[in-house]
């Protein structure tokens, strides 16, 4: 804990000189817990996500810097190896019956679809679990115990709000070390969007469509989202 | 600590080439470690290995030549452009593991809290971190000579290499692993093999590779001071490292 909390302060203080240095990237610690921060990354040019500011959280636990920080896209964003944020999933009042779409809204557009994995939190904290999309069945997770939602369970008035924007990112896995710091898993990410992945998808419509060679697709797709999430509104 | 019994034990009804093999190595040693099993173990035990040698021998003189080649991995990495704050912690930790095991300071620790502390991840693995860091800037600052040796494990940059296989905690080490160490602290390692390969010869002998650092000033081998004999044994399974006690 301590050693986690030591490193996040010089972490900090090197943020502090870095910010000059480095325009496109703005990292910010929570004012109440160095564990927790945000980070603003511009998009790089010459992609399909130039212009746009994306909005990324740190995740930090005391076992930093010997294990990853959790970061997530909290900007939408379409891309391969992102998760695709889709906002709320609301589940209709006594809804009977097998849950298999979930009505999803984005920005006031209502939607139905399924979604292979996000990671989802009840909005009105009366539990503490998370749902987990797996296979077109909604997985609950409590306090350790998983339940399938498959159609045996009764749901009410379940408002849920959708934290995706996972990222797929060696670096993030497997491949961290210490070495790495949050700035340079900023500059990570940046790469990252720069140079997608198509091979390992997280979003397979956006991987489908650049390894089938509409680059096209994947980039007016991608600018298009870049102008609806990462954008300030005009006027 | 166990006697090397335990490992005969291990394979009673294993193969007949690795009993004799034990036979053979019980001759010359006295009693195995056990590292865990997680990727680091021969980082971890190496760590042991070391600090339990100076321990021993209360080797000053060993603490002494070594501070200079850690500094010199410090500048090492910040020549390869490594930030300070990204690896001085762990260098800090070593150093004071160093200072601890010499005994007769107010930091001075026993043996029972060496084992302890080796156990402790907090500290362990913030010394396995320290040797990843070591071990990394000695592969990139002497890239020509390492990357022959790379391309035959893997299909990448020595940088990638090192990125990928080398600072990860829980990456497993290689021969490649093994040199860059010994030649960065200046500490040779005896590395004895236990497998199923059997020589031609018809008798069985077990093979070992004495890892010897370049240059520079060698430690003393035993508390005696013999030098060029490397005072850290370790015994080799494929995909693990324990440590050994000569007789």
């Amino acid at each position: 804990m301590q050693a986690s909390k030591a490193r996040l302060f010089k972490e900090y203080h090197e943020v502090q000189r870095e910010k000059i240095a480095d325009p496109d990237i703005q990292l910010v610690c929570d004012e109440s817990n160095i564990f927790k921060w945000t980070a603003f990354v511009k998009g790089p040019s010459e992609t399909p996500y130039e212009g746009g500011v994306f909005q990324l959280s740190f995740s930090v636990s005391d076992q930093y810097p010997l294990q990853p920080p959790q970061v997530r896209f909290l900007t939408k964003i379409f891309h391969p190896n992102v998760h695709f944020k889709v906002g709320w999933i609301f589940i209709g009042k006594s809804m009977l019956g097998k849950v298999k779409r979930v009505a999803i809204t984005i920005g006031g557009v209502v939607g139905i679809m399924g979604i292979d994995v996000a990671t989802v939190v009840i909005s009105d904290g009366r539990s503490g679990g998370s749902y987990q999309w797996e296979w077109g069945m909604l997985v609950l997770e409590q306090h350790g115990q998983r339940a399938q939602l498959n159609g045996e369970h009764e749901m009410r008035n379940c408002n849920l709000e959708v934290e995706t924007g996972e990222i797929c990112l060696d670096i993030l896995k497997n491949a961290w070390s210490p070495a790495w710091t949050l700035q340079s898993v900023c500059r990570a990410i940046i790469a990252l969007m720069a140079h997608p992945e198509p091979d390992s998808p997280l979003n397979c419509d956006s991987g489908n469509l650049l390894r089938s060679g509409d680059v096209r697709g994947y980039q007016s797709m991608a600018r298009m989202y870049t102008r609806l999430a990462a954008m300030p509104k005009k006027g | 600590m166990e006697p090397l019994s335990s490992l005969a034990a291990e394979y009673k009804s294993g193969s007949p080439i690795l009993l004799e093999k034990i036979k053979v190595l019980d001759e010359q040693y006295a009693a195995i470690r056990r590292t865990r099993g997680d990727g680091n173990c021969f980082f971890r035990s190496f760590m042991f290995s070391y600090l339990e040698h100076i321990m021993e021998c209360q080797d000053q003189a060993e603490v002494d030549r070594i501070q200079p080649n850690v500094e010199k991995s410090r500048k090492a990495l910040q020549t390869l452009g490594y930030a300070d704050l990204t690896f001085e912690d762990f260098f800090a930790l070593f150093l004071e593991q160093l200072e601890c095991v010499i005994q007769g300071k107010e930091t001075s620790i026993s043996h029972e809290e060496l084992v302890i502390r080796s156990r402790d991840q907090s500290i362990s693995d913030y010394v396995v971190m320290f040797f990843r860091f070591v071990t990394s800037a000695e592969i990139q600052m002497r890239t020509e000579f390492f990357e022959p040796f790379i391309l035959g494990l893997t299909n990448t940059t020595v940088e990638q290499f090192c990125k990928l296989s080398v600072e990860p905690m829980g990456e497993e080490s290689d021969h490649v692993h093994i040199t860059a160490l010994s030649d960065a602290l200046g500490v040779p390692i005896r590395v004895v093999y236990l497998d199923r390969s059997s020589c031609d010869t018809g008798g069985v002998s077990v093979n070992h590779h004495d890892f010897m650092p370049v240059a520079g000033d060698l430690p003393s081998a035993s508390c005696s001071s013999v030098k060029n004999f490397p005072f850290i044994t370790l015994l080799y399974r494929p995909g693990h490292y324990d440590i050994l006690y000569p007789k």
